[in-house]
Order: structure tokens, then sequence, then C-alpha cells
């Protein structure tokens, strides 16, 4: 069992279900938390529940855009539906959407008069927003996280976005106002693309995009918030399998929340990603999170600390069987020549940039010296 | 037929009927069920006077509408019918038309209706007014700009600070002769928005001129008439702000029928942002108020309250104004930024 305590809560797995359409009532978060959940977040819950688009949701391929508009079920109903989603076992989170501090903190006492275990303040949502959403001001931030920890005995979290200046003075915020932790990233502004032929965007208006291409800015944001606040941090963005999971974590996450993957790939891939999870820490012999928890980020270096070595691009072995050019053609200092099969590196073009060691698909280089 | 009818024919003591009515969770599924069909069959309901008696509740709410011909309520209303509606419970609504008196009336006769609290939309009552209900065990939540409100739950936004927004707007386009029509609405709530427009134009360096600042109807009539004055000065503003779009609406009329465009001669800015505001020619720029919001958790504090075993400290939400600029502002610049 790779278990981890999160916000105070002990949960069996680290990974964790994101706030989202699949997670809109009792029923969907009890099935969540029986497939294998350490924890599950409600959709969010807003004051006054807003009618849909249709569509509001959008796959290109790689990412996904939605202009969904939070859960539909008012505060009210959620009593039926926390009743329901505390049936049986498992972590209840509830995530509330609102603008006040007064607001957000009568939807949080709501809810943990509810059942819930914790709360996510989500003030990070594009979807409806200014070109600036709420979690882009410390200050504010601050108001609304030191309300809404007032109002509730149950650990609270803010969800935080990629759309701010500094990540970090957001996150100092929130433990200065009492948080107990962070989440982070939200869904990115965007528009998914344009019908050429109709002239019309995707979907209608400016949504929210999730799904593997926001991981590499999910992963940056972990890594700073981890390197600089002392606070849990809970990552989010493009968790597809267990070693995304274990990516985040090793750059600091105490716990991951996976989403968008519950929509492209099915409810059952959160089973898959807890089991790959287990049975990797099983192979490594590894029991908890915090064994592993923020061991890349000792091999992240600033500039400053950087040793430069003298390494070129080398083919193992010479001979490549591949009939295809990729990296001759990636290589913008035409290092690389390909004589009867056998590739040639020139050692004074080669930079050592490394890219062809990355689109080579049969791994034939190599960067050494 | 009645309670003890039902259970003699079930078999059962009058008192476990009486449990399938109040508490049907403690009485075993079986009876329960048995005891169900049998009022069915006798089409029994209870007596809900009566029941009122007993439980000391009658499952209605008093919502006090100042102007019922007012958009602005009728929103607020509507949030506050909303949640009773799903909690089971009637609401009076009663029509105090902005008269204090006629307000007070109504005060007292739903509190000797017995209703299980009141939600007060922008309401003019005054402190030995809430005694009464206080003295009668009567929840109160007050709602918007009221004229007294310490010590009580109240719903409302900060009305000084979105004027402000509204006013720093027409300032930051680049008007300098901005003027100011306020309604007669309750006190307080025009107050602070007189405020924010003062402050809006100190902050920047303008002046105040009081030839600027007018007070009309909280009307269409009143904004016509209020605009006509302005239009038809030796020195007409350049843009007029309004407390309310119905005001708005009626400085539109007026510009219009004075033969001069909207905004290019005069911009107009409206507060509140009711529906009809996106459907004039040319659309409103006005603050948006949440008002469908506000009777939403105006209704959620009072059926706190009802529903609380213990005396609940007071609260304050407030909620959360915008500015929503379409095209009366003529200002193109940052329409594109408003989603």
């Amino acid at each position: 069992m790779l278990d981890t305590i999160f916000l105070g809560l002990k949960m069996k797995t680290p990974v964790m279900v994101a706030a989202g359409p699949w997670s809109k009532d009792g029923k969907a978060i009890r099935r969540a938390l029986e497939a294998g959940a350490g924890a599950v977040i409600t959709e969010s819950i807003i004051s006054d529940i807003r009618p849909d688009m249709r569509p509001n949701m959008a796959y290109d391929g790689s990412g996904v855009q939605n202009i969904h508009l939070y859960s539909d079920i008012q505060i009210e109903g959620w009593e039926r539906e926390m009743e329901i989603a505390k049936r049986g076992d498992g972590i209840v989170i509830a995530s509330v959407s609102g603008h006040t501090p007064s607001e957000l903190a009568y939807l949080a006492s709501k809810m943990e008069k509810f059942g819930a275990d914790g709360i996510e303040v989500s003030v990070s949502n594009p979807m409806g927003e200014n070109l600036e959403v709420i979690a882009s001001n410390p200050q504010v931030v601050s108001e609304i996280t030191k309300e809404v920890v007032s109002n509730v005995k149950i650990p609270v979290m803010v969800k935080l976005s990629q759309n701010t200046t500094n990540i970090s003075q957001v996150a100092k915020a929130v433990k200065q106002a009492g948080g107990w932790g962070v989440s982070a990233i939200n869904s990115i502004r965007c528009i998914l693309g344009v019908d050429t032929e109709t002239c019309r965007p995707t979907l209608a208006t400016y949504g929210g995009y999730s799904g593997p291409p926001i991981r590499p800015l999910g992963l940056a944001s972990v890594a700073t918030l981890a390197q600089s606040v002392d606070l849990p941090v809970c990552g989010i963005g493009g968790v597809e399998t267990y070693r995304h999971v274990l990516e985040y974590i090793m750059l600091g996450a105490s716990a991951v929340q996976v989403g968008s993957a519950l929509l492209v790939h099915g409810s059952e891939r959160i089973t898959e990603i807890v089991a790959g999870l287990e049975q990797w820490a099983e192979e490594k012999g590894i029991r908890s999170v915090e064994e592993i928890r923020g061991k890349a980020l000792n091999h992240l270096k600033s500039f400053d600390e950087m040793i430069i070595e003298p390494a070129i691009s080398t083919a193992r072995g010479g001979i490549c069987t591949g009939v295809c050019q990729k990296c001759i053609e990636a290589c913008v200092y035409n290092a690389i020549q390909k004589l009867n099969g056998e590739i040639k590196v020139n050692r004074e073009l080669c930079t050592g940039c490394g890219f062809c060691t990355f689109i080579c698909p049969e791994k034939k280089l190599n960067l050494e010296w | 037929m009645n309670i003890r009818h039902i259970a003699e024919k079930a078999g059962v003591s009058v008192a476990t009927v009486s449990r399938v009515l109040n508490h049907p969770e403690n009485v075993a599924e079986k009876t329960r069920a048995k005891i169900e069909q049998i009022m069915k069959e006798e089409e029994y309901t209870p007596n809900w006077f009566a029941r009122g008696l007993n439980f000391n509740k009658t499952g209605t709410i008093g919502v006090m509408i100042p102007q019922v011909l007012n958009q602005v309520y009728m929103e607020m209303a509507k949030g506050v019918e909303d949640v009773a509606h799903q909690k089971g419970y009637i609401s009076f609504m009663c029509n105090a038309e902005e008269d204090v008196e006629k307000e007070r009336r109504y005060l007292e006769l739903l509190i000797h209706r017995r209703v299980d609290g009141l939600v007060l939309l922008c309401s003019c009552l005054e402190e030995q007014d809430f005694k009464l209900a206080e003295e009668a065990g009567v929840p109160v939540v007050l709602v918007g700009g009221c004229k007294y409100n310490p010590g009580l739950n109240l719903v409302s936004v900060n009305f000084q600070e979105s004027e402000k927004k509204a006013t720093d707007h027409l300032i930051h386009i680049g008007y300098r002769r901005i003027a100011l029509l306020y309604g007669n609405a309750s006190g307080v709530e025009n107050e602070e928005k007189i405020q924010g427009y003062k402050k809006a134009l100190l902050q920047a360096q303008h002046r105040v001129e009081e030839r600027y600042l007018m007070q009309v109807e909280n009307s269409i009539e009143g904004g016509y008439l209020g605009a006509k004055k302005l239009v038809e000065m030796k020195q007409p503003p350049e843009a007029i702000l309004t407390t309310s779009d119905m005001i708005a609406f009626g400085v539109m009329e007026a510009i219009k029928d004075q033969e001069k465009r909207i905004p290019e001669d005069i911009a107009v800015v409206g507060f509140d942002n009711v529906r009809m505001s996106n459907l004039v020619e040319p659309k409103l720029t006005t603050v948006d108020i949440p008002l469908h919001k506000m009777g939403i958790y105006g209704a959620r504090l009072l059926f706190d309250m009802i529903e609380s075993e213990e005396q609940e400290e007071p609260k304050t939400i407030l909620l959360q104004t915008k500015m929503k600029i379409r095209k009366s502002c003529g200002h193109k610049d940052r329409i594109g930024e408003m989603f």
C-alpha cells in the first residue's frame, strides 16, 4: 500500500478524483470511491446554479476544453448527495466556488455540516470569468481563505491557477491565512480551435483547457510550490497513468488528482492508475508517499548551479536500420549524417543540445563525452 | 376521516400514526408502509393548521417586496421563492409599495398569521418594528440596502464600491462632466451609491458639481424627467450615471427625444443589470447585481434559523458585483475582455 497523509487525512492511495462532471452527485462519488480513489472531490458547488451551454465539452485528440458551469445541484440538494456519497468508507472533499469570502464560507460550512471531510476552495476556474481569475490576486485569496478557515473545522485547501504572475506568492497568502494546503493547477483559459470552413471557434466561448498538454505546466507549478512554500501540495493536470502520478509526487506533491482522463478513457481508468501505482511501489519496496516525495527536486537546478559537461550526440553502435531521417532533419546544426546506414555525428558541429536523442524513435542516440 | 380513524383501521395507536406523519424514520418499514397505504386509500391529509399549532410551525414565510412592478425585486423575490418551494414552504408575498406604513402593517399581519420567518427586501422598517418580530420569535433576514440593519442577518452587496466602479469606468474612458441621477428609494442604498460616485470623482481630481447630482423618482418616468433637465442645460453632461436601470431607460428615452445620440453625444450607465438592459438599443452598460442570488441567500439564512435548534450569530453575506460593459457607455477597448 502506498499510503499518504494529505491535509491531515489518511488516504490509502495518493490518487484522488478531481472536481468535475465525473463527481457530479452522490452516486458518482460513491462509484469513484469504490473504484479505488483515495479521495473524491465533488464537482464545484456554487451559490446559484446556471444552465449549461450545449455543447460544453470538446476534445482535439490531446486536450479537453470545457465551458461547463459547475454543479447543477443547489447547495440544499447536496445534503442528500453527501448522504449517498458517505454511505461507505472513503474521503469526500467538497469543492466550492464563488467570488466573495462570505459566500464561500457559507457554502463551505454547509458542506461541512453535510459530512464533507475537507474543502477545496476553487477560485481559479477560468469559465465565465474576466481575464484575471480571483486566484491571481494574493490579497483576495488571503481574505477568502481566512473567512473559510474560520468558519469550518475541517481542512481547507485552495485550488490555484497557472494564469497568475507568481503562483508562489498566492500559495504563501493561503498559508498565511491559515489554509491547510494548495492544489494546482486548475484548467487554463483557452480556445480549443477554429473550424476554418465555418469560421466558428470549437466551443462558443473561452473555456478551461485540461488533459495531457497541461501536465508539464502542472508539474512546473507543483515543483515551484513544493520548493517555495511550506504547505502540502496536491498535483493536478493531465494525469493519465501511474507514472504521471509518480512524476507529480517526485516533484513534491503529497497527492494527485485525476480528471480529464476519466472523461477520455472512462471511469475505470482510476482503478488502473491505482493498481499500477501499487504494483510499482511493491516492486520497489516503497510503502509510503513520503519515501519518494520530492526526490526529483534534488536534481532540479537553477542555471547558476549547473556544471556543463562537454557531451555531444553519440550513436549507439553506429548502424541504424530505421528508414526515417528524423535526426538529420531535426538537427538545426547540421551535425548528423547517415552514410550506408551508419549515423555519423560531426563532433565540431554538434552543440550537445540533445534534441536528436528525443526525436529518434529507435533511441539510437545518446549524449556522451 | 381523522387520525383516530386511521389508527383504528390500521390496528395501531394514534401515536404510531402521528410518528408516521412527523418522524417516519422512527417507524418500522412494514408498519409505515401499511399506515401510508391506508392514508392513501382514505384520502387522508393532515390538518396543516392544527399541525402548525402543535409544532409551532405553519410552513409559511413572509416576503416583503418594496414594489412588485420593479424587476429588481421580482428577481430577488424569485430567488427567495425558489428556495422556499424546495423546502416545501409557501411564501406570502406582500407589496409594500415603498410605503413604510404599508410595510409596517404587513409586518404585523404576517406575524399574526404566524409565519415561520420573514425575508424583507430593501426594507424601510425601523428598529421598533424589528423588536416586534423579535418578541414574537419570528426570525428575520434582510436583503439589499435596508434602512436599519444592525444585528440582523443581511445579504447585500457593496453599493458604494459598485457605483464607484461605474464612475471610475466613465472617468477612465475620458468623460469629465458626469452626472448622477439617483432614485428616491430607501435611504441607505442611494446614499452609498452617491458616496461611491463622489469618491471616484474626487480620486480622479474632478469637481463634484451639485447641478449634475439630481434626485428623481426611481422609475422610467423619473429618469426621463431628470435627463430632460440635464440635456437642456447650457453645458449638458457628457455621461449620465444612474442608480437603477429603470432610471437609465428613462434617460435613454429622453436623450433620444432630444435628438441626441447615445453614446456619441451622451453616454448612459445603469445599475442592477435587469433583463431588459440587454434588450434596449443601444444595449445598456450597467453594474451587474446578483439579484437572484441575493434572494436565494436571503432564504438560505432564514431557513438556517428556522431549522436551527440554537440561536446563531447573525450573518452578513456580501456578494460580488461586476461591470457589464455594453454599448451605451461608448467604450470599445474592453468589450472583448468581458467574458
